[in-house]
């Protein structure tokens, strides 16, 4: 009874090493500077071949040309360059920020806890997407770069699920014995929190670092749909969607493969967070 | 079970550790109304002397083990160890002195982090006070679980997982012992086990106090347990003491009824003898709000109507055997003078 | 009774702070509010008309005095508010109060389909994956609820839209709301969806959900008591044991509420329904300081409201939470 019988948990199945490879795939490709890639076009290069009209996939557009004339694939890998970046940048402030104040609340308590749940509440009642576009907008009266006011609310975004996380596991962390065992060995309230609490957290942040990315990833595509994302030139995953969607009938492609990737993108962060959650046995949490 | 008094209480000179009137409540919510874990106990420990305190789950015996340590700080009452009051130090002292008194947990796996390598857990008393160099350090810690039957090898690669139940508590007393304590209080170590390795534990904690010159304190709810390993044992219920006797004086004539019925319910390993003779009805009262008198008069196949307006002292029966009872199972009727003279009942 | 009240006290302040949060955004960076609530550049008449109307609303300038200024102005408008007076929008030419008469209908049909069909979805394939846990039906429902919520409602949209829209004549764009009871078809066309584009998510979520909570349930004793007394499988299965699990469902239909409020904006807008999510996203790029708090303030209260409701629900039917928040 002392011991839990070890469950056959791998952490890499099937579906953990294809999102795996796919990641790792779409970053290359996304982050590596295009000199390197010979097959890359620009993004915005207008390419006509006979009549300036989009042209289906094939070996002369992978996933063929939008009604511009420019390379869909290419399009791809550049918005999703936009994409993830505005998504992991946002779930590190999010774990950063959401962190600090989960972990005040949950190791300080007392009046400290009561403060940070009454901004936590206030901050979980807004409906997200209205929040959203009504700080985007405002930012942009203050002519701040859409990639940075884009970011800014996804951030603010993802502050108070993760702080309420990280405050849960602290308080259930704070009663266990080992905390109670180091506070009789005489070592201070920092050292427990750097030495016995912190590492605790480590594979709850990291299930919802992965779970967070995917959810805002699937945010920022609303965000481009209602004109609330990153400005032309450049693109993101859902802003490629919505831009297209209205030739859907003519040029099915330039619409259908963003959405692809945009759909095996997150569902890959998806698997690899639920890999983390078994793997450490933790809870659905609700992002 | 209501047992005041401190008529048990000894004045010698190597007493290591007193207990007086500790008392520890906690607030229900916000209702107003509180749990009374403890409600006003006494003992002492002589060095060298293992104390087993003994109860069924909820009567305060846990949390008495915490309060000594000062975890948290009781509601009131005297805890002097070593000559100093704990309930009133602070900060760094507190720290301090805490360290010469440890603590072994109940749950063995719980009670190790389980993200750090076995050995940094039993070094980090070591380095928290900065205790000799680092190589110094891990010849003792390496020294240590050598003597618990660790081996030091697998110590520094593994994680508290990697080990058994039995082992991890025997990481959990290489920790306790590596500041050399002179205290320790075992709560529960051997419950969460199997039964098999249960002696082991047992027999590996009474070689490490003969050569550690240790004194224990043995938190258990099982008799049997407390048995061979106690020289005294106190007897809780409710949060009050109940009878405090030498280790075989309590198993051959328990005088109060809730020891026979703790003794009773030993299991023996022989089908002809009949068990339960004395067996006990119902559940412990809610320690929210106790009985009047005699904590466990609702319960006590001898009660009458003074033990439940009048709480029993503890008082000397034979030599050395003190009992909170009015009417014991031996030693004569508690005389009904005492009552007024000493009774400051709460 | 106490516990209501505090936890209705909190609602109460968090309804405050986020709404009164709204008013100072739609300040941020504006240089006059009047001509913000009037619609832009106008004659110099209608901004004289426009500040007679709404003569508490005034820029707010110092360190010191802006947010006494603020608060004054946030009183005034909660007090027409409460009189029912939401205001009137220059830029759309007609009163807060008519934008919802016409909007919101559209708006509340998509919601509550998407609901709908939610729990079409979730009640049977979260009851029996449960029941036929682990078989071939569990596994691949799994899998499937999986990757719905792997995928954005904008993906289903795309997808849907493709799909059904773009081949068939059936789904056209129907600016124009159709109220169920005047054509029951052309709500159908009208709704079917949007709807079915959230409820898909919402299926999802919900059928995970009740398939952990009745796994947990068909173990209890109550079961196997029913099971005892002769009770036939399937009544013990979608009486006995869906019984005990609608509460946990009620709540995440409550906790999902808000999510399903920034769900509604987007179908509403892909599929070209006439709902108060669009009137919002226009409201915003206008900055009609009207229309933005009165829309997040219904938003907000509706959610709110119903958050206290399943709380106090919850407390009412099920003695052991009243009991443990009684406890601490």
């Amino acid at each position: 009874m002392a011991r839990a019988p070890k469950r056959p948990n791998r952490f890499l199945t099937v579906g953990s090493i294809l999102s795996l490879v796919w990641l790792g795939g779409i970053a290359l490709l996304a982050f590596i500077p295009n000199d390197w890639l010979p097959f890359m076009r620009e993004a915005d290069q207008r390419v006509r071949i006979g009549r300036n009209y989009a042209y289906g996939p094939g070996v002369d557009f992978w996933m063929g040309s939008d009604r511009l004339g420019r390379d869909v694939f290419a399009r791809n890998i550049y918005g999703g360059r936009i994409s993830l970046s505005v998504a992991m940048f946002s779930i590190a402030v999010g774990l950063t920020l959401g962190g600090i104040l989960g972990l005040m609340a949950g190791y300080i308590k007392g009046k400290v806890d009561t403060v940070i749940n009454v901004l936590l509440d206030v901050l979980l009642s807004f409906p997200a997407l209205i929040l959203a576009i009504l700080v985007v907008g405002r930012l942009d009266v203050l002519e701040i770069n859409r990639f940075w006011s884009v970011m800014m609310v996804l951030s603010l975004l993802s502050i108070a699920p993760i702080a309420r996380i990280v405050r849960a596991q602290t308080l259930s962390l704070s009663e266990r014995d080992f905390v109670l065992a180091a506070r009789s060995l005489g070592a201070s309230k920092w050292r427990i929190l750097a030495k016995e609490i912190l590492p605790n957290l480590v594979p709850a942040m990291t299930t919802v670092a992965f779970t967070g990315v995917a959810v805002l990833m699937v945010a920022e595509g609303g965000l481009a749909f209602l004109g609330y994302s990153v400005e032309s030139p450049t693109s993101s995953w859902g802003k490629l969607i919505s831009e297209n969607r209205e030739r859907i009938d003519t040029a099915w492609w330039a619409t259908i493969f963003p959405s692809l990737m945009l759909f095996a993108t997150v569902l890959a962060f998806n698997i690899i967070g639920d890999r983390f959650a078994r793997r450490f046995d933790i809870r659905e949490a609700a992002l | 079970m209501a047992g005041t008094g401190k008529a048990h209480l000894r004045d010698t000179d190597d007493i290591i550790l007193r207990v007086e009137d500790l008392v520890m409540e906690f607030p229900v919510g916000r209702t107003g109304l509180k749990v009374n874990a403890v409600s006003g106990i006494s003992f002492d420990v002589r060095r060298g002397e293992t104390l087993g305190l003994v109860g069924e789950s909820g009567c305060g015996k846990s949390t008495t083990g915490k309060a000594i340590m000062q975890l948290p700080r009781p509601t009131s009452g005297s805890v002097l160890f070593e000559g100093n009051e704990l309930t009133t130090l602070e900060g760094q002292a507190m720290r301090e002195a805490r360290t010469r008194m440890q603590m072994i947990f109940q749950d063995p796996i719980s009670s190790l982090n389980p993200r750090r390598k076995v050995r940094d857990i039993v070094r980090e008393p070591l380095v928290i006070w900065k205790r000799g160099l680092p190589t110094e350090q891990l010849d003792k810690v390496d020294a240590l679980l050598e003597e618990v039957g660790i081996d030091p090898q697998r110590a520094a690669e593994s994680q508290p997982h990697q080990f058994s139940g039995g082992q991890c508590q025997r990481i959990s007393i290489a920790r306790s012992l590596v500041l050399d304590p002179s205290l320790i209080i075992c709560d529960e170590p051997v419950s969460a086990l199997d039964v098999s390795v249960q002696a082991q534990v047992l027999n590996l904690l009474e070689d490490l106090k003969a050569k550690h010159g240790l004194t224990l304190i043995f938190v258990a709810h099982d008799l049997a347990v407390v048995k061979n390993i106690s020289d005294r044992v106190a007897v809780m219920y409710l949060g009050k003491m109940c009878e405090v006797a030498p280790s075989d004086v309590l198993f051959e004539a328990p005088a109060h009824h809730y020891t026979a019925v703790l003794k009773d319910s030993i299991p023996v390993p022989d089908p002809e003898i009949a068990v339960g003779k004395v067996a006990i009805e119902g559940e412990p009262p809610s320690p929210v709000l106790p009985p009047n008198g005699c904590r466990f008069h609702p319960r006590c196949p001898a009660a009458d109507e003074r033990c439940s307006t009048e709480e029993p002292q503890l008082r000397e029966i034979a030599d050395n055997h003190f009992v909170a009872c009015h009417h014991p199972i031996v030693g004569g009727e508690a005389p009904v003078a005492v009552r007024s003279a000493t009774s400051p009942v709460s | 009774m106490r516990y209501a009240l505090t936890r209705i006290a909190r609602f109460v302040f968090v309804f405050v702070i986020v709404t009164f949060l709204v008013m100072l955004a739609t300040r941020i960076g504006s240089k006059d509010p009047i001509r913000d609530l009037a619609g832009g550049q106008v004659s110099p008449e209608v901004m004289a008309k426009v500040e007679a109307d709404y003569p508490y609303i005034e820029k707010c300038e110092g360190a010191l005095a802006y947010l006494p200024c603020m608060g004054k102005q946030y009183a005034a408008w909660t007090f027409d508010m409460v009189r029912g007076e939401m205001g009137y929008s220059y830029a759309q030419e007609q009163t807060v109060g008519e934008m919802f008469k016409q909007r919101g209908p559209a708006t509340f049909w998509v919601g509550f389909w998407a609901i709908i069909i939610g729990l079409l979805i979730a009640i049977p394939v979260g009851v029996y994956s449960a029941y036929k846990r682990d078989s071939l039906f569990d596994r691949f429902m799994s899998f499937g609820s999986f990757a719905t919520l792997s995928t954005p409602q904008l993906v289903v949209a795309v997808f849907l839209l493709y799909a059904v829209a773009s081949r068939f004549d059936f789904f056209p764009n129907l600016w124009n709301y159709v109220a169920p009871w005047s054509s029951p078809v052309d709500h159908f066309k009208n709704f079917f969806l949007p709807s079915l584009t959230l409820g898909i998510g919402l299926g999802a979520v919900w059928s995970r959900l009740l398939r952990a909570d009745m796994i947990m349930t068909l173990q209890s004793d109550f079961i196997n008591l029913a099971r005892a007394k002769g009770v036939s499988p399937n009544r013990v299965l979608w009486v006995h044991a869906l019984r005990s699990s609608v509460l946990s469902l009620i709540t995440s239909v409550a906790l999902q509420l808000s999510g399903l409020v920034s769900g509604a904006v987007v179908a509403e807008q892909f599929f070209g329904v006439g709902g108060v999510g669009g009137r919002l996203v226009i409201a915003v790029q206008q900055n009609d300081i009207l229309i933005i708090q009165a829309i997040t303030a219904v938003v907000v209260a509706v959610v709110v409201i119903v958050n206290v409701g399943v709380d106090l629900l919850y407390a009412v039917v099920d003695p052991r939470i009243r009991q443990a928040r009684a406890l601490g």
